[in-house]
Formats: structure tokens, C-alpha cells, sequence
């Protein structure tokens, strides 16, 4: 595949820029010219991973919601996964919607349209949990308390602010430290409860959630070093320190937050870590050393290899679905394949 | 109620709040992380076992201060039955004990004994403390199918504890309890062409989810969306409704919570609603249409692969139409016999489809769903030594028998009790099995442990399983630990002398299953019922043995052998035992199949059935586990070579092991197929011709493994690296 000939991009630009110059000649996008490979590799990538929570079992985790939880356990539950839904919310809605006009290739614009969908359908899964395992009372009150709490508010508004801000870097930090700061604390729960046999179908969902989130936190940051490059050394050194500022904010709302949910089962030691090993991660896929370091990221292990992204898993399928399976990719058999 | 005073129960353990941290659980996830020389970390997986037994099997076990106080309070108290204990003298029953506990069983994986402990043993009513440990649970299953057999009672703790026979779940984890299921791992159901079958199909499909066991229906001869009904068109609405039906059947009955209620639908390639079937797997299927746990299965003729082969359309037939024009059941004819002739009659109605584009919708499904199974219906029926038709198999693909149609009057009661198909199962560790001191002793007694079962098994609630069973003895001995115990040998599995080994293991297994059905037949007088029409009566199942010597292809396989002490039989053998079964029969219509072996194989430190490893550290996640990670036996840092696992081995060469296997075999093996994401539907496609080519009976699950994207893996982490 070769890139689209330089004067037809001189003298074309793509819909997003139509807000910049109305009189420009629009472009449409051509898969088969790609400047980028890696657009058109995690695009495959996104693609065949293509999944919606119908697909689980979720009802075959009402025994553990019932029996086996206590109330408290629940209700953490239910909270958890409601600041979930709302960062997944401010992504589909804003997070990736406003990435589209940053791209750099006319492919990324494709693969945010793609991410955003996905941030959709995961907000959309919690409600799947919740309509299957829960009350209706009970679900109101979880939203009522997301509504209410200031802290949640101040995480989402924190990264918000930058989202509609002037700076496309400072966008695409904001999207990867929500990615990988904020998120991975709420997957915390529901891996723990996987390791111990509770509500494993909804774990086989957030694992397909985190199936996604590394390829879209991996390829926001990617973009993000691709942008920096052709920034000046001064630059640079502002987005440096900018990141680091972002970095330490969210992390206090983070201990804080995450502290309020946690800390009365006593599982806060843990998350700590796991938040900061997850921030390590952030600054890694944006190109940065790691502000914490491995003497204070030393995640439980049963989480850590809980969280390999590959699907790998070898489940029983009498007891769900797993989340291993992916979109086929459809090929007509030759006649030399039937040749017996 | 004096014993019960004696148990020392003290407190119950508090419930543990779901934020206590488990050390052993994290000692045992060290096992997906290289140390710091970039070694498998088996050692704290021991330590977990450890961990285990001191933090929480010890502590929550009951202890009595005498084996007599124990088992009388077991029996007071309705945790043991009474009658398999007392058909034998006290004494013997201490003495089996004594027996079983100086072997000293050790659990030598953390899910070994996680599972055992969650799964298997026997705990009191509310669920927080233990009343057996290994060695009670396989002495009180012994004890039951012994049924009074001193002699096989004693022969069976011994076989259980050197690992080399394990029962499968239903008999291991029922055997002895006053409060269980049943016995038996299997049914399979037919389901004919009117309410009254189909009503009481769900019915039986809820009865014995309740007792346990996996259940198979048969929905070809349900006729198709479109048919008409009293001769009215266009009424029928076709098998998917159906299959909602016993999706939601199943996830209401389970075994006392103990096993998930599994049910699987098999439905011929040829039937009209067939890609409806299939579509209910889709991603984006409808919810009134989406089945989500219910298994399927799809029964391939050789004409499918014909018309495949010409790139032409299959016909589909109407089985409404195909019943009433030959007078019997879509179910019950070959359609690769009858292709031509159905395709002409104008009277039967049919629509085509591209037998390529068929093909290739199952592939694509595969991928999204790992289903459906396929059962190639002329193979399995050609090596079939029984009369009769073959049309469906289980929720494993490896029962294959055959069966008859009952029918039922208005009010739901048998007018003719048909025989439908039940089997229990039972597996040898392979590696255990050519280490016995005398391998012909070893079948035998898993021949006779498996016999009990279905001697001891009536299903009331399903007269025509019963009545198959009363007339078939029908059991299925299986196989597990095939890779470790290559990889134990240095021989690489699916290579020349791996698919030597396999066929020879196989070729032995049979001689001396046949010669103890034969035994048992001779001591009962009896032999199964429809014996005299078989390819046992007439020898003729015998000729392939008689007629040419099996023998060893490679030296390496000839020493392994030679070394275990095991004289694989010769052709004289084969032809006394011919002229013995031809004169007194054998007591079982069916006797091996080869289950995937999950949960046992755990507990048996066994690879999976014939299966490679699905890698060398596996994930396992299960309902009632959680996660948990698994290292293969016989695995150590300094053998890493012959483990490689099966995505890496490739469809190929697992195929080619199971085909050595499968020409011994009366049954199926369950197999199942591994690609790598990078995989199309051409290559499942190919994989699936080469199968059936080989004389493969059936396929199980599609497993599909994608690595994480470069730049996503997690630092250190086995699962993402090796």
C-alpha cells in the first residue's frame, strides 16, 4: 500500500477541517492508501474485537450477587461500576469525539469514531450488570450517588477541562491518564472477585472491556509521541511538565475517590498500588520514565496476572462464555482445499 | 445421636469478607510470572498447596476421633448412604481405609486440591467445613462400585490412588452421599416431530439437569419454519424456538448448585432451518433468538463434502416431508444414501444453499462463538459394530450410539418406551496406566468400575434412558494424560513416534476392555441385548485385528512398551478372544469414549485427554475456581521443549494423534481444534476437510488464542510472552 499522493492532499482536506476553512476541497477517506500502518493495525485489531454484552451470561452470576455478597459488597459494587459507566460516558461523548479533529491521518480520524463507539458500548454494559443483578431502587441510587459525589465529579471535570481546551497534546494526555489512571482502579473489583469465583461472567465482560482499553490506551499514546516529535525542545519540556502536573492531580483525586470506595472493605492497601502501577503504565505508553517505580507498583499478583490483555484464557464453557472469541475473518475456500 | 456429640466441629469459621487477602491464591498467580532468571516459578505453587492446606482445608476440616464415630455419624446424619457401606463387613471397610491411606496422597498442584476441596469432597449442610478428605472420597467411591466386591472394591482404591483410573465427576463426586445426583456423565435425547415428544423433552431435559449429567437433544426431525401444521402452511416456526425453550431449562435446573445445568442440540446439515441454527451464535443475534449457553451441533454427511468438493448447492429437506414420504424420521436415513433420490422426489420440499457457503457460516461462528461441533455422520456410522442408525452425540462429542424413537400418547405418558442413550464415564492417566505392574488389570478394573455404574443407574424419571441402559450396559472408558506422558518419555506429541504410541496404547486398551466385557458377560450369563445382530456376533469387527498384525512402527515405541512390562497382544490373541466372544458375547454394547477430561484431570495431575496442554502455564477460569493458574504435569524448567502447547502443535498433528486413537475406538474422542487469531474460516475450513478425511468422528470446540497487541503485554507476564 502506498500513501496518498502529496498533491491531492495539498489540495483536499478531510471533514473535520471544514470548521477551519469551508472552502477547502473535502477528501474521502481511502483505506487503501495508508500513511500510518499502525492505523490500519489496531483498525484490525479494534475490529475483530468487536463484541456487545449480550453475548455474556451475566445472569449466571445472580447466585453470587445474592448468596454470597454482602450488602456492603453490593453497594461497592454497584458504585464501582457507576463511576465506571461515567468515565466511560465522558469518553464516548467527549474523550475521543474531540481526538477526531486532532488526527493526523485521515485512518485516525476512522479509528476514534471506532473508539468511541466502543467507550459507548462499555458505558452500556454496566447497565447490563446492573439490569441483570440488581433492583431498580437500588440502580437509582447508585446514579443518584454519582450525581451526588464530589469527588467523582472533580476526576471527570479535572480531565474534562483539557478536552475542550486548545491543545491537542494536552487532549491526548488527558484521554491516556483517564485511560489508565482513572479506569483501571474500578477493574480492580471485579478482577479481585473473578480470583475469588464471584460474579467470574461479569470478569469475563470487564476483561473484554480491558481487551479493549490496552489497545486504545496504547494507541492514544502512540499518537500523542508521534505529535510531540514535531513539537520544539521548549515545547516539549511544557508537555513534559504538563503531564507530570495532569499526572499528580488525578492521582490524589484517585487515592481520595477510590479511597472513600475501598478502604471499608480494608482492599485500599492494594488499589493504592494498583493505581500507581497503572499510572507508570500511562506515562509509558506516552513515551515518559515511570514516576513511581517498581518498589512501590508491586501489585498483588493475582491481579497482575489477571490482566493480560491477550485472550488466553482457557474456560469452561458450561459456565460461560469466556473472552476469547473474536469476529472471524471470513475466506472462500479454494478448490485445491477440497481436492480429495 | 450419640456420635453426633463426638464430632469435633467447634465453631463455625466466620465468613470470610471477600477483602481478606489469600496467600495462597497469590502465591499460586507467581505461577504466570517468570522469576527474576526468567524461570517457571513452580516452587511457590507448592507453597500455595501448602498454604492451602495449613490457612484453610485443615482448619475447616471435621476430624472424629475414630473411623467408626465418623462413618456412623456420616450415616445418622444423611451425608452417607447407608446400603453401599453395610454390604461389607466392618472390618473390611477399616482395613479399606488403612489401605487407602498408605499410599499418602498428595495434592502436587494448587488447583488440584483448590478443585477438590470446592468441588468434590464432601461438606457439612451450610457449606463451611469438610467431612472427607481424598482418600475418604475415593474409598467411599470404591466402596460403591464395589457393590459388595471385596475383591474390586480393594482393586479400585488402589487404581484411584495411584491416579491411573479416575471416575469422572458425576460418580467421583457422588459416589457414597446420601444428598447427590446421579451417576452417570451423560444422556442424549431424541426429540420426534409433535408437541407430546417435544413437551416431554423438556421435561426430561429438566429432570436430569436436576441429577446431574450433561444432556443431548436431537432437533432434526422437528420440522422446519414454514411447515405446515394440520396441513395448514406456514405454521411452523422451526427448531429455534425450541432451543430457547431448553436454554432457559437448563439454566433453571442444576445439580444442588453443584454443576451447572449443560445442554447441547444437534441438528442435521440438511434440515431447512439449519442456517437459522447457526445464526443463533451470531454476535449481533436478536435476544429472542440468541442462545448464549446452550452448546449445538451440526451432523455432516459425506454428500456435504461432495457437494463442497463440486462448489454446488446442498439440498435441504423437509423432514415434515421426508417422514412422511419414507415412512420414518429425517433422523433415521442416510441422507448420503438417499441424496439423489430426495432431490428428485417432488413430493419432499427442499431450498438450496451454496455447500461452501455452509462451510464457511460454520467457520465464521467458530470464530465468534466455538461452535458449533460437528459429527460426521457416515464415518461414525461405518465403524459402528452395532445395527442400527446413528444420529446425534453429546455434550462432549463422544458418545455416539445408537437409538430408537418412543412415542407418547396426548397426556404425555409412553405409548412405546424408544431407548435413548445414557453413558458414564470414567478416564486412565495414561502415564499411571503404563507404570501398573499389570496394564490388562488395570482396564479391567476400570471396565468393572464403570459397569457398576450403569448396573446401579435407573432413571425412573426418563423410562427410555432407562430402558437403553437396562438393555445396553453401554459405558465409556476414556484417556487423559496423553501429552504429559509423552513429553515424560521425550517424545514430542503429533510426531511419528507420538502417533505411534497412540495407536498402540489404543490397540491394547481394546483387547483388554473387549476380554473384560467378555469376562463379566460370562459370569452374569448375559450378554447385551441385540448382541446376535452385531459385528461382534458374526467376528467381523475382529477382522482388522486378525488379519494383519498391529505392531509397533518405531523402535522407540516398541521400548516403551518393553519397558512397562506390557505385551501388546498378538493376532493369535485376537483370534481366541474372537472365537470366545463370538461364543458367550460381551455385557457392554459400548465401551470406550474419550471425554475432554476438565475437572479430572486437574484433580489426577493429568493433561487433558489426548489434547496438548492450552499452554504451559494454564488460566484456568471456571464459575465455582475463579482464576487459577495450572502448570502442566511432568512440565519442569529443564523439559520446556516437548510442552510445546497446542496452538503452537497446530490443527494437524492433533489431528492426526486423535485419528491413530480414533480407529480403536467404539465411540468418539472428544476433540478439540486450536488456531491462533491470525486464523481465517479458510483455515478451519481445511482443518475440518483433513478431519474428515482422516476417518475423525466427530469435532469439539474451535479454541482460539490472540496474542496482545505489541506494545499491550503485561512485563514478566508468562501468559504474554512465551
Amino acid at each position: 500500500m502506498t500513501t496518498t499522493p502529496a498533491p491531492l492532499i495539498e489540495a483536499s482536506v478531510t471533514p473535520p477541517s471544514y470548521r477551519h476553512d469551508p472552502a477547502a476541497r473535502l477528501r474521502p477517506v481511502n483505506w487503501n492508501r495508508v500513511a500510518d500502518e499502525k492505523d490500519l493495525e489496531v483498525w484490525n485489531r479494534l475490529t475483530s474485537n468487536f463484541w456487545l454484552p449480550e453475548k455474556v451470561p451475566l445472569s449466571n452470576d445472580t447466585g453470587a450477587w445474592q448468596q454470597r455478597l454482602s450488602a456492603e459488597e453490593r453497594t461497592l459494587t454497584m458504585r464501582v461500576f457507576t463511576g465506571l459507566t461515567m468515565l466511560d460516558t465522558v469518553q464516548a461523548t467527549v474523550g475521543e469525539i474531540v481526538q477526531i479533529q486532532d488526527a493526523r491521518t485521515e485512518h485516525e480520524e476512522a479509528v476514534y469514531t471506532n473508539i468511541a463507539f466502543m467507550q459507548a458500548v462499555h458505558a452500556r454494559s454496566y447497565s447490563s450488570v446492573f439490569s441483570t443483578l440488581a433492583t431498580t431502587p437500588e440502580i437509582d441510587d447508585a446514579y443518584e450517588w454519582a450525581v451526588g459525589n464530589d469527588v467523582l465529579q472533580q476526576r471527570c471535570k479535572a480531565v474534562l477541562r483539557h478536552y475542550n481546551g486548545d491543545d491537542p497534546l494536552k487532549r491526548k494526555v488527558a484521554s491516556t491518564l483517564l485511560s489508565s489512571l482513572l479506569l483501571y482502579a474500578g477493574f480492580y473489583l471485579p478482577l479481585h472477585f473473578s480470583t475469588h469465583a464471584l460474579l467470574t461472567n461479569t470478569a469475563d465482560m470487564i476483561r473484554l472491556i480491558l481487551r479493549d482499553k490496552a489497545v486504545h490506551g496504547y494507541y492514544s499514546g502512540y499518537k500523542y509521541q508521534r505529535g510531540l516529535e514535531r513539537r520544539s525542545a521548549a515545547e516539549q519540556e511544557a508537555m513534559h511538565a504538563f503531564t507530570h502536573e495532569l499526572l499528580e492531580e488525578l492521582y490524589e483525586l484517585e487515592l481520595r475517590y477510590s479511597g472513600e470506595l475501598y478502604e471499608p472493605l480494608g482492599l485500599m492497601d492494594d488499589v493504592a498500588v494498583f493505581v500507581r502501577y497503572n499510572a507508570d503504565k500511562a506515562l509509558m505508553n506516552l513515551g515518559y520514565p515511570a514516576r513511581f517505580g517498581a518498589a512501590e507498583t508491586k501489585v498483588n499478583p493475582e491481579i497482575l496476572a489477571a490482566l493480560s490483555p491477550g485472550a488466553d484464557e482457557n474456560h469452561d464453557f458450561f459456565s460461560g462464555s469466556g473472552s476469547s472469541y473474536v469476529m472471524g475473518k471470513a475466506e472462500d475456500t479454494a478448490d485445491d482445499d477440497w481436492d480429495f | 445421636m450419640s456420635a453426633a456429640a463426638t464430632a469435633v466441629t467447634g465453631p463455625a469459621a466466620p465468613r470470610e469478607s471477600v477483602g481478606t487477602r489469600k496467600d495462597y491464591h497469590a502465591l499460586n498467580a507467581m505461577l504466570n510470572m517468570y522469576d527474576c532468571d526468567g524461570r517457571i516459578q513452580f516452587d511457590q505453587d507448592r507453597e500455595a498447596v501448602r498454604q492451602y492446606f495449613l490457612q484453610h482445608v485443615i482448619p475447616n476440616t471435621v476430624t472424629f476421633p475414630t473411623l467408626k464415630e465418623k462413618i456412623t455419624y456420616l450415616i445418622d446424619n444423611d451425608y452417607y448412604e447407608a446400603a453401599p457401606i453395610r454390604r461389607y463387613d466392618w472390618e473390611f471397610v477399616e482395613a479399606l481405609h488403612r489401605q487407602a491411606d498408605a499410599h499418602q496422597h498428595r495434592f502436587r498442584t494448587f488447583l488440584g486440591a483448590f478443585k477438590y476441596y470446592t468441588s468434590y469432597t464432601l461438606k457439612t449442610f451450610d457449606g463451611s467445613r469438610y467431612l472427607e478428605r481424598y482418600e475418604d472420597r475415593v474409598v467411599a467411591t470404591a466402596l460403591y462400585l464395589g457393590a459388595g466386591d471385596e475383591a474390586l472394591a480393594s482393586r479400585l482404591v488402589d487404581e484411584m490412588l495411584t491416579g491411573r483410573f479416575q471416575p469422572a465427576t458425576p460418580t467421583f463426586l457422588n459416589a457414597g452421599k446420601a444428598q447427590r445426583g446421579e451417576l452417570v456423565s451423560c444422556f442424549l435425547l431424541r426429540v420426534e416431530d409433535n408437541l407430546e415428544s417435544i413437551g416431554r423433552g423438556i421435561n426430561s431435559a429438566l429432570q436430569l439437569s436436576k441429577r446431574g449429567g450433561g444432556v443431548a437433544l436431537l432437533l432434526t426431525n422437528l420440522r422446519e419454519q414454514g411447515a405446515p401444521i394440520k396441513k395448514i402452511e406456514n405454521q411452523s416456526s422451526g427448531v429455534v424456538p425450541v432451543m430457547k425453550l431448553l436454554e432457559d431449562s437448563f439454566s433453571y435446573a442444576n445439580q444442588l448448585g453443584a454443576r451447572q445445568g449443560a445442554g447441547a442440540v444437534y441438528l442435521h446439515a440438511h434440515h431447512p432451518d439449519i442456517m437459522r441454527f447457526l445464526d443463533t451464535k451470531r454476535e449481533n443475534a436478536d435476544e429472542k433468538i440468541r442462545i448464549k449457553t446452550l452448546s449445538l451441533g451440526v451432523v455432516v454427511p459425506d454428500i456435504t463434502f461432495e457437494l463442497a468438493k463440486r462448489n454446488e448447492d446442498m439440498h435441504l429437506f423437509s423432514p415434515y416431508d421426508v417422514e412422511r414420504e419414507y415412512g420414518k424420521p429425517l433422523s433415521d436415513l442416510s441422507v448420503s444414501e438417499h441424496y439423489d433420490e430426495l432431490v428428485a422426489n417432488p413430493r419432499i420440499r427442499k431450498t438450496t444453499l451454496s455447500a461452501r457457503e455452509f462451510f464457511k457460516t460454520v467457520a465464521e461462528l467458530q470464530f465468534e462463538s466455538g461452535y458449533p461441533y460437528l459429527l460426521f455422520e457416515d464415518t461414525v456410522n461405518r465403524a459402528n459394530p452395532i445395527p442400527g442408525w446413528i444420529n446425534m452425540s453429546n455434550l462432549c462429542s463422544e458418545i455416539l450410539q445408537v437409538n430408537t424413537p418412543s412415542t407418547y400418547d396426548p397426556s404425555l405418558g409412553y405409548e412405546t418406551v424408544g431407548r435413548d442413550i445414557s453413558c458414564n464415564l470414567g478416564s486412565l492417566n495414561i502415564a499411571a496406566a503404563m507404570a501398573s505392574p499389570d496394564f490388562g488389570a488395570t482396564v479391567e478394573a476400570a471396565v468393572r468400575g464403570l459397569t457398576s455404574v450403569s448396573d446401579q443407574s435407573h432413571i425412573d424419571a426418563v423410562p427410555s434412558v432407562a430402558h437403553g441402559n437396562d438393555l445396553s450396559h453401554a459405558i465409556g472408558l476414556g484417556q487423559m494424560n496423553l501429552h504429559g506422558y509423552l513429553a515424560s518419555q521425550r517424545v514430542h506429541y503429533g510426531s511419528e513416534e507420538g502417533v505411534d504410541f497412540t495407536d498402540q496404547y489404543f490397540y491394547a486398551v481394546t483387547y483388554h476392555a473387549l476380554r473384560a466385557s467378555h469376562r463379566i458377560a460370562v459370569e452374569r450369563g448375559t450378554a447385551f441385548a441385540g448382541f446376535e445382530d452385531s459385528a461382534y456376533a458374526d467376528g467381523s469387527y475382529f477382522d482388522k485385528y486378525t488379519e494383519r498384525a498391529w505392531e509397533p512402527a518405531t523402535e522407540r515405541v516398541r521400548a516403551l512398551f518393553a519397558d512397562a512390562g506390557i505385551a501388546l497382544p498378538t493376532r493369535n490373541d485376537w483370534r481366541e478372544l474372537r472365537a470366545a466372544v463370538m461364543r458367550d458375547g460381551i455385557y457392554n454394547q459400548y465401551l470406550q469414549a474419550v471425554p475432554p477430561t476438565g475437572s479430572i484431570s486437574y484433580i489426577n495431575d493429568a493433561t487433558a485427554s489426548l489434547h496438548p496442554i492450552a499452554a504451559k502455564v494454564e488460566i484456568r477460569k471456571e464459575g465455582k475456581l475463579g482464576r487459577v493458574y495450572y502448570p502442566a504435569p511432568h512440565l519442569d524448567n529443564d523439559n520446556l521443549e516437548y510442552f510445546q502447547d497446542a496452538y503452537e502443535i497446530g490443527p494437524e498433528k492433533i489431528i492426526d494423534t486423535y485419528a491413530a486413537a480414533t480407529r480403536h475406538v467404539d465411540q468418539g474422542l472428544s476433540l478439540t481444534l486450536f488456531f491462533r487469531d491470525t486464523a481465517t474460516t479458510r483455515d478451519l475450513n481445511k482443518a475440518q476437510i483433513h478431519a474428515w478425511r482422516k476417518g475423525i468422528k466427530t469435532l469439539y470446540y474451535i479454541r482460539l488464542r490472540q496474542e496482545a497487541l505489541a506494545g499491550t503485554e503485561i512485563e514478566n507476564c508468562l501468559a504474554c510472552t512465551l
